[in-house]
């Protein structure tokens, strides 16, 4: 059992850390659903102000940063971890902004009264923001655990040799 | 256990022109065969019909006894190491040797002991993180290597593995495949056209020509005593040289040119009187002093041996090339005195060698 852990661990030395980087991929295009689900072209003007260009902007960002990241896990670097906790973080926080805001207003389209954001899409967008973040913060982890795991198998194995 | 029977191989290919003839070698297991010949002889075509990328056309393939001549390539357990690596190069060097093994869904950790057991063998312990663009092709023709050691298997095939490799490279990678074979007492089988490489790693030679077996022996016999002609004039580095003579009055007598035989030699002779053979004798069995005169057109001083080229006979009909031991100065047009140590004799009519008692 012992030595089935030690190999399991000593694979990590010429593996790549596919289960965090897949997973930070995966945020993104959860992030890509979120972002082509909230704009609906029937709601006028609502969307035309500075947050939602603060928005596009975020979304590239997030989406070089965690493909930066997505890259960093793959080679078990342990500080880009926290870059993706943080996207994580900022993914949550992102709930409250836009998709809360769209979903309790209203707009007046050719004389209706109209909910910016229905109920549906707005448990859609949810649900992307939340699964890119359970995403994001599952890769962390999981990246955390191994990196760490890694630094302490090489180290036992350069005190074996010494 | 891995013994490989060939019987009866023949390659014809759909527009019906013929690459082997009637092929036929028990292979024992932990020998290591080299299929040495000319381009175009058929020893690659061979080596494909064994790991099952050619259809064989007629005859018998058998490992270990169970016919195999319908098994696809997959279902041989033979490896194949490619002349060009044929690696892949967005992957590392451990996920090169382990993919094979990822395929047939073995347990990981299985795959982890067999890869570094393998490049703990081939010395690439150190290289395996880095991708194959980054390593020499010695390196790489190594891993080509590793992938087929990782496996297992029971026959390994090697189709002109060194040849993209340069002068010095091919020496030492050479080397370590004799030492893996020592190492894994694995039965192979070797395809080159470099003489060198047949006779310094195989336990038998096959050299063919234009799709026929030639001679199939140890490089010894091989270069001792060849089959014919072909044999003679393709093994042995620089070629034997052959002259037109007639057996005649207990001598060979050439174009401005006369060889005493020895009393075995005139015997082995003996139904050939006064009829045209062919003597051939190798360039390091030309000694000087002696009675021979040679007009010498170049002197190629290697170190150890000079390598003099001239030609022999009142006109210089004869053209011939002496390995001499040390070192000569011989210049253009310079005599040098020679004589015969050792001598081969083929038919004129067959080119098969004239052995005593044999027509």
């Amino acid at each position: 059992m012992n030595e089935e852990r030690t190999i399991k661990l000593d694979r990590l030395r010429y593996t790549k850390n596919a289960a965090s980087s897949r997973l930070a991929i995966l945020a993104i295009l959860l992030d890509v659903l979120f972002f082509v689900s909230i704009y609906k072209s029937d709601v006028g003007s609502y969307y035309y102000n500075i947050l939602i260009g603060a928005s596009i902007l975020y979304n590239l960002i997030f989406m070089l940063a965690a493909f930066l990241a997505s890259e960093g896990v793959k080679n078990y670097k342990a500080n880009y971890s926290w870059l993706l906790i943080a996207l994580g973080v900022i993914q949550v926080v992102r709930i409250f902004i836009i998709p809360m805001q769209a979903h309790s207003a209203t707009v007046t389209v050719g004389g209706a009264e109209t909910v910016v954001m229905g109920s549906g899409q707005f448990i859609r967008v949810i649900i992307y923001l939340v699964a890119s973040a359970a995403c994001l913060f599952a890769s962390a982890v999981i990246n955390l655990q191994k990196s760490r795991a890694l630094a302490q198998h090489v180290a036992s194995l350069g005190e074996a040799k010494a | 256990m891995a013994e490989l029977s060939l019987q009866h191989i023949d390659k014809i290919y759909d527009n019906n022109v013929q690459a082997v003839f009637d092929f036929n070698i028990d292979v024992k297991d932990g020998e290591l065969i080299v299929l040495v010949g000319p381009s175009g002889c058929g020893k690659s075509t061979t080596l494909r019909m064994v790991a099952g990328l050619e259809d064989i056309s007629n005859g018998k393939l058998f490992l270990d006894g169970r016919d195999i001549t319908q098994t696809p390539a997959k279902d041989r357990d033979m490896a194949m190491v490619f002349q060009n690596y044929a690696l892949y190069g967005h992957m590392t060097i451990y996920e090169n040797m382990a993919f094979s093994l990822t395929l047939r869904k073995e347990d990981p950790n299985v795959i982890h002991k067999k890869v570094l057991a393998a490049a703990e063998i081939l010395g690439l312990t150190s290289q395996l993180n880095k991708k194959p663009s980054q390593l020499s092709g010695g390196q790489r023709q190594r891993v080509a290597m590793g992938r087929s050691i990782v496996r297992n298997p029971k026959v390994f095939l090697f189709d002109e593995p060194l040849s993209n490799l340069d002068a010095k490279l091919r020496g030492a990678t050479r080397r370590e495949i004799l030492l893996l074979h020592k190492r894994l007492s694995a039965t192979m089988l070797y395809v080159t056209h470099d003489q060198t490489e047949a006779l310094t790693l195989a336990d038998r030679i096959v050299c063919m020509s234009m799709g026929h077996v030639q001679q199939i022996g140890t490089p010894l016999e091989l270069y001792d005593s060849p089959n014919n002609l072909f044999v003679a004039g393709f093994i042995g580095l620089p070629p034997m040289n052959f002259f037109d003579v007639t057996f005649e009055d207990g001598k060979l007598k050439g174009k401005g040119f006369e060889v005493s035989l020895s009393d075995e030699e005139k015997y082995t002779l003996s139904d050939y009187n006064r009829q045209e053979i062919t003597l051939g004798v190798r360039p390091e069995d030309i000694v000087e002093g002696g009675t021979l005169h040679v007009k010498v057109f170049s002197n190629e001083n290697l170190g150890m041996n000079t390598l003099v080229h001239g030609h022999m006979g009142a006109n210089g009909e004869n053209r011939i090339s002496a390995k001499l031991r040390g070192w000569t100065d011989y210049k253009n047009g310079d005599e040098a005195m020679v004589s015969f140590k050792r001598k081969h004799f083929f038919d004129k009519q067959t080119t098969n060698s004239i052995r005593k008692g044999e027509r």
